[in-house]
């Protein structure tokens, strides 16, 4: 889009706008409201609804807004009774066959098609002939269809393919027959639900939320997804303290991510009522006795009692708890306990990666529109989705440069430009040898792969003109991670900037690393103390059997929680006020959108009721944003920040990671080398691209309370086996899988 | 069925009565694949100029100016160009294709390869529709010939010129008739027709130019380059050039295809006296649509007595259009409800269901008309579907939403009688 | 959870891994058409190739898509949304010979009534039906370009025009 500035005149008054920009845009943005349905700006554009017509002058017929592209001097009419008539006739036709059966339609009061028809007023119904009907079938356990409420606006025909990368849902058949559908009727993909949210009509349904409640009952709640590192902005939907959905519809939240969300993020959301949820808080009088339920006051005291003289007590805080919580959970540890021995359950150690932070971090609107991509190992598809989606867009739209360094074929290499197939636990290698191209015969050896290839990539990364993103999953060593983020300087030039993505499993792995400074690792902590307390589960909980005290603060019962001597339930994201960060830096807020289910409290307010009862007062009054304030107050990066600034999800705040000048890193090179040469080098590489969903749907503690992921950690079931309801549901064997 | 030239020398139809005509040998007997190797010595601009001097205009229905298409393309430029023919001859009616595709295949194989060679195109295609399935046959045996008379293929006779001629096949729909939409099959996809702009001229097949022409605008191409534009211009009129071809059929003694010039005189001499009159003697001739189902139709009154000219701005004048020139005749026995019915279940039927007027524009109509048909008619019918027509004409994504509401709009209004009788006498009684 | 049990709502489609075999002539065929395209425009040959399928599976069944699907690098769905676009693929089983009778305009007025009267009749289906023996489907088409010499049918391939009465008793009683 060029910067000059045309003049375009709508029903008379002159515009200012960029040459080249949409004329419905243009429209829209200035008051002249022109309605449409098939027309979305972030997809190819398909001009097949024809609501969009206007008038422009010296033009033969009505043109479609939504395919002008506006020239100087252009002048248009939006506003007489000819376009009125021609969008009234739309209307007309798109409801010929429209069923209208809005009372008992779950997209009935959210309704594109409703709002337009009733907004545009004095409809008159003349079809009196009958309806083309079709069958209404699920598409997926998560994907609801009703055919014949479809206008044909292929929004989720187009959101597939450009969004996705998969071409699963497809127009079939033809004219008035024109159905939307897969071969063999049923999604198989990784069921992210994105057609549903684009549907303008109710023809695609959300399976799960089927006909639980109308959509103007709900209250609306935005808030950030708990699964992701991502940080997609959503709202949640709850009536009566229960989540009953979430979108990310555009109207009610506008986040980083659109109207993005994934399977998780979308469809992930049953285990905050889930009949399972621990109620009360429990304390396990005898080691291997039973969980006996107790009241908040006796459990905190008995808590406080056992800890009071006790040394060296480890702090755990998991990675999905907001800033506020595991922030607290470091003060209980350094202030109240006495102990520096805190650590965050994270596999994935952030800490060399930002201490040696080199660039800034990029957001997610940088990677639609970088130049060339590094990705070494991870898998955005399946962890961080928006950043994979982004990716894709940034390539099929952008014609950016996509690097693929990875030892399995994953999904994503359909996009990319240069695949480097490496061995298994080699990408250390491959670091080294981006670091100086001395290394390239070495790592080239260790990689398993051809010289020439580290050379293309070296060569990619040098025509870079725009930005140059570096990508990493979590399979990097701490010395690797330290190395490429100090390497900014290599890479910069006038022409490129060079920018940094760490793809972290967890929603707050970031936020975590970030609020509690100091952290051990997670080993040590477990190892050095005798007496815990744990705020979420530990992946292996095997540990805890020997230790002295054990307290967890946990939504279900787990292993971890079957090891604690105190269990006392903790709130849910959808339950408490707070912040996350993301891979991008973005603090966003969590909110508060139903009442504690059961007894829960947030983890922050736990510790911090324990501290009190030690004798320790935060001066939180029960208030989280005291408690970001505290974390503004001790955190540079989070320096001035305030909840007020975050409200605005629109316009997600970064945190000021310090940026370091290049580092002497002699030892960690020295270090990694040495590794590299070890490495036995001989070919050890996936062959296989893994199924679509295969790390999505996988059950853990909170997605397994989710039926429906059953169905799809076992591979999406086919058909002809499967029976589906809302409530019913089936595995492949007839067995069911949950009842509800 | 007659084949012939009435008013003219035969051109298009110069060999469909000579015996194996559709050979090479026959063919070059004739005089064929001279105006290839004429062209070969031409410039570029030169054939194109000739073209654009012979007033040839696409013969598919549009009617667009030939040499001014292929002028759009930008020769230049560094992407593959396409030359499309468009053998996907569905407008009822229309049947004039066939016969030159089946008695004269290397007529269009040389104006393909004249087209090629002056757009500097390597590579074209035929698309036929999937019912001329027998046709793709003959054409394929008719490029093997000319390939191994170095005719198709590397270096055409010694002139440095390369160029490949291949068949793909539709599979039975009308909307691929359309040049985007027969580009969409042609790449494999739905048959739906494409944004314009860009045209196929700039972003054509696989997104490279492509010219889309119809078999008998291209078979029409030797036939200028060998007797010059301004000759071939000539036969015809000013602004219509050359001769064209005419499918006839329906209520008329002799059926068939004729090559008439461009402006004949007139349109009742033609139906009444050169197609045998009507098929019975004491029928009088009632209807008439001259350009497929996808013009206005015209009643006996428009026609007798009129002196229509048989050419581009004639019929218009007379309120119709040439359309692809394919002649149906009806007389007194056909009711011209059920004849629009008819068509209006054709158009149902092929509507690619992209955009919501034609989608639902016809399927609407068509229930109207079933209804109707059925003996449910009311008076209001009729402005209901002028009203339909109206909101289809100019507002759907390609032309077919127009070829849709014009027989039904002419039909109300030029045979107000023969809805009248269904509308107002409702034999269910209410 | 939905409050209401919605137990009509199952998905009964048939749909298999299954992937069809052909002869290597086939193939080589099917490859013959792939020559036509540039090497990335592999999907220009579907259509051509969907009529291959069917010739040999008598329909464009399931095993036939997944077969073109990996033959072409394509998703099912790919096959599917342009296999259903066209009106000469079946996607369903159909009788060993497709007599097609055209019914637009031409026909229609020609005669067309009479003729598709007179095959149902001695076929004993309606049109859009197959005869129990699986040997004859009836289907009122679209235009088929032979108004000249209307009324036609098509059966196959093959073109039948002029007809009346005798020439279909004749014609169909040829076919074994």
């Amino acid at each position: 889009m060029s910067e000059e500035l045309i003049k375009v005149t709508i029903n008379g008054t002159e515009y200012e706008v960029e040459k080249g920009r949409r004329l419905i845009e243009v429209c829209n943005e200035n008051g002249c409201n022109i309605p449409s349905f098939c027309y979305y700006s972030d997809l190819q554009v398909q001009a097949s609804c024809r609501m969009c017509l206007v008038r422009i002058d010296k033009m033969p017929k009505l043109q479609t807004s939504c395919t002008i592209n506006c020239t100087d001097g252009m002048v248009v009419t939006t506003n007489t009774e000819e376009i009125a008539k021609a969008q009234r006739a739309m209307s007309e036709f798109l409801l010929a066959n429209h069923p209208l059966d809005c009372p008992v339609c779950d997209r009935g009061g959210e309704c594109d098609l409703q709002e337009t028809v009733m907004s545009a007023g004095n409809v008159e119904e003349r079809f009196h002939e009958p309806k083309n009907s079709f069958a209404e079938k699920f598409l997926s356990p998560m994907v609801a269809n009703d055919q014949q409420r479809c206008i044909l606006c292929k929004r989720c025909t187009r959101v597939c393919d450009e969004w996705m990368g998969e071409t699963v849902i497809e127009a079939g058949n033809r004219g008035v027959n024109t159905v939307i559908g897969t071969y063999g009727g049923w999604l198989n993909c990784s069921q992210c639900g994105n057609c549903v949210e684009v549907c303008p009509t109710g023809t695609l349904l959300d399976a799960v939320y089927r006909h639980e409640t109308r959509p103007w009952e709900l209250e609306r709640t935005v808030s950030t997804d708990v699964y992701s590192s991502d940080g997609m902005q959503l709202s949640i939907g709850s009536r009566g303290g229960k989540v009953h959905r979430i979108v990310a519809r555009d109207r009610y939240v506008n986040g980083l991510n659109g109207e993005f969300l994934d399977v998780k993020a979308r469809f992930g959301h049953e285990f905050v009522n889930h009949p399972d949820r621990i109620k009360t808080p429990l304390i396990r009088y005898k080691k291997g006795g039973k969980a006996i339920p107790a009241t908040w006051d006796d459990a905190i005291s008995f808590v406080a009692d056992k800890l009071k003289d006790s040394k060296n007590v480890g702090v755990v805080a998991s990675p999905r708890l907001t800033n506020e919580s595991i922030f607290t959970l470091k003060r209980l540890a350094t202030e109240a306990l006495n102990s520096d021995n805190y650590a965050v359950s994270d596999a994935y150690n952030l800490a060399p990666f930002f201490d040696n932070l080199s660039a800034p971090l990029c957001n997610h609107k940088e990677i639609r529109y970088a130049k060339t991509i590094l990705l070494i190992g991870g898998e955005p598809e399946e962890e961080q989705t928006y950043t994979a989606k982004q990716m894709r867009q940034a390539v099929r739209n952008g014609g950016a440069k996509l690097i693929i360094v990875n030892d399995t074929p994953i999904n994503l290499i359909k996009s990319a430009t240069q695949f480097v197939h490496v061995n298994k636990g080699s990408y250390e290698a491959f670091v080294l040898a981006l670091l100086d191209k001395k290394n390239d015969k070495v790592s080239a050896k260790k990689l398993g792969v051809d010289k020439a290839e580290l050379e293309k990539v070296r060569v990619t990364i040098a025509a870079t003109e725009g930005d140059f993103i570096i990508m990493f999953g979590g399979d990097l060593s701490a010395e690797a991670q330290a190395v490429l983020a100090n390497s900014a300087e290599k890479f910069a030039s006038d022409k490129c900037k060079v920018l940094y993505h760490p793809l972290p499993l967890y929603n707050n792995s970031v936020g975590a690393n970030d609020v509690m400074q100091g952290k051990k690792s997670l080993g040590e902590v477990l190892k050095e103390s005798k007496s815990f307390i744990i705020g979420g589960s530990l992946q292996d909980a095997n540990i805890l059997e020997e230790k002295d005290f054990v307290v967890a603060f946990e939504l279900f019962e787990t292993e971890t929680t079957d090891k604690a001597d105190v269990i006392l339930p903790a709130a849910s994201f959808a339950e408490v006020d707070g912040t996350y960060t993301n891979n991008a830096g973005n603090v966003q807020r969590v909110r508060k959108a139903i009442d504690f289910v059961n007894q829960s409290k947030p983890d922050w307010l736990i510790a911090d009721a324990i501290a009190k009862e030690l004798g320790v007062d935060f001066g939180y009054q029960s208030s989280a944003s005291a408690v970001f304030k505290a974390i503004a107050d001790s955190v540079p990066a989070y320096e001035g920040l305030r909840y007020p600034a975050l409200k605005n999800e629109s316009k997600p705040v970064q945190a000021k990671h310090t940026i370091h000048s290049a580092k002497d890193l002699s030892n960690e090179i020295k270090a990694l080398t040495e590794r590299v040469e070890a490495l036995a080098g001989e070919t050890n590489k996936n062959n296989e691209t893994p199924r679509i969903g295969h790390k999505l749907h996988r059950l853990t503690t909170l997605t397994s309370r989710t039926p429906q992921f059953h169905l799809l950690a076992n591979g999406n079931p086919k058909p002809e086996n499967l029976h589906v309801s809302p409530l019913k549901q089936f595995d492949t064997d007839g067995k069911a899988v949950a009842a509800s | 069925m007659e084949i012939k030239a009435i008013g003219c020398e035969p051109l298009q139809l110069k060999r469909m009565h000579v015996k194996d005509g559709h050979t090479l040998k026959v063919y070059e007997k004739t005089g064929g694949y001279k105006s290839l190797k004429k062209a070969l010595e031409m410039t570029q601009d030169d054939i194109i100029n000739e073209v654009k001097a012979s007033a040839l205009r696409g013969r598919g229905g549009a009617g667009f100016p030939t040499g001014m298409k292929w002028s759009f393309v930008p020769r230049q430029s560094p992407k593959p160009k396409y030359v499309v023919c468009n053998a996907d001859e569905s407008e009822p009616g229309t049947f004039k294709d066939r016969y030159l595709l089946e008695r004269d295949p290397h007529a269009l194989i040389e104006g393909m390869l004249i087209a090629a060679f002056a757009l500097g195109s390597e590579c074209c295609y035929i698309y036929f529709r999937g019912e001329y399935n027998y046709l793709i046959d003959i054409m394929d045996k008719a490029i093997e010939e000319a390939r191994k008379a170095n005719l198709v293929g590397k270096n055409i006779l010694g002139s440095g010129f390369n160029c490949e001629v291949f068949t793909q096949t539709g599979a039975g729909a009308y909307i691929c008739g359309e040049e985007t939409a027969l580009l969409s099959s042609l790449e494999g996809y739905r048959g739906h027709p494409r944004m314009k702009p860009p045209f196929p001229a700039i972003e054509g097949l696989y997104a490279c130019p492509t010219v889309v022409n119809n078999v008998e605008t291209l078979t029409a191409v030797p036939q200028i380059i060998e007797m010059g534009g301004e000759n071939w211009r000539n036969l015809g009129t000013e602004k219509s050039g050359g001769t064209k071809l005419w499918s006839v059929s329906g209520h008329v003694k002799k059926p068939g295809v004729y090559e008439l010039p461009m402006g004949y005189s007139n349109l009742e001499k033609f139906i009444l006296e050169d197609c045998g009159g009507m098929l019975h003697d004491d029928k009088k001739l009632k209807a008439c649509i001259p350009g497929g189902s996808s013009v206005y139709i015209m009643n006996a009154e428009q026609i007798i007595g009129k002196n229509v000219l048989m050419d581009y701005e004639g019929l218009v004048a007379a309120g119709s259009s040439v359309g692809s020139g394919g002649f149906i005749v009806m007389d007194e026995t056909v009711d011209v409800m059920e004849s629009t019915k008819n068509l209006i279940e054709f158009y149902k039927h092929e509507s690619c269901g992209w955009c919501t007027p034609c989608r639902e524009g016809t399927d609407w109509l068509n229930k109207i008309l079933k209804r109707i048909s059925e003996g449910n008619g009311r008076p209001e019918d009729a402005q209901l579907m002028l009203d339909i027509c109206d909101n289809i004409e100019g507002k759907s994504f390609c032309p077919l939403g127009d070829a849709a509401a014009w027989p039904v709009q002419s039909a109300i209004k030029r045979f107000p009688e023969d809805f009248k009788n269904w509308l107002f006498r409702n034999t269910n009684g209410n | 959870m939905a409050s209401a049990v919605a137990t009509d709502f199952t998905n009964k489609v048939l749909f298999s891994d299954e992937v069809a075999e052909f002869s290597p002539e086939v193939v080589k065929e099917m490859e013959s058409h792939l020559t036509k395209y540039p090497p990335e425009r592999k999907r220009s040959a579907l259509i051509p190739l969907l009529f291959v399928i069917q010739r040999e599976r008598g329909y464009v069944d399931n095993p036939g898509v997944n077969f073109l699907a990996k033959f072409l690098g394509l998703e099912v769905t790919d096959v599917w949304e342009t296999a259903t676009f066209y009106s000469m693929f079946n996607l369903r089983k159909i009788g060993k010979h497709h007599i097609q009778i055209c019914k637009t305009l031409s026909c229609k007025i020609m005669g067309e009534p009479g003729i598709t009267d007179h095959i149902c009749h001695k076929l004993g289906i309606h049109p859009g039906e197959t005869t129990e023996d699986g040997k004859f489907t009836v289907s009122l088409v679209e235009c088929l370009g032979s108004c000249g010499t209307a009324p036609m049918m098509q059966i196959g391939f093959d073109y039948y025009e002029n007809l009346t009465p005798e020439k279909c008793d004749e014609i169909l009683d040829k076919l074994d």
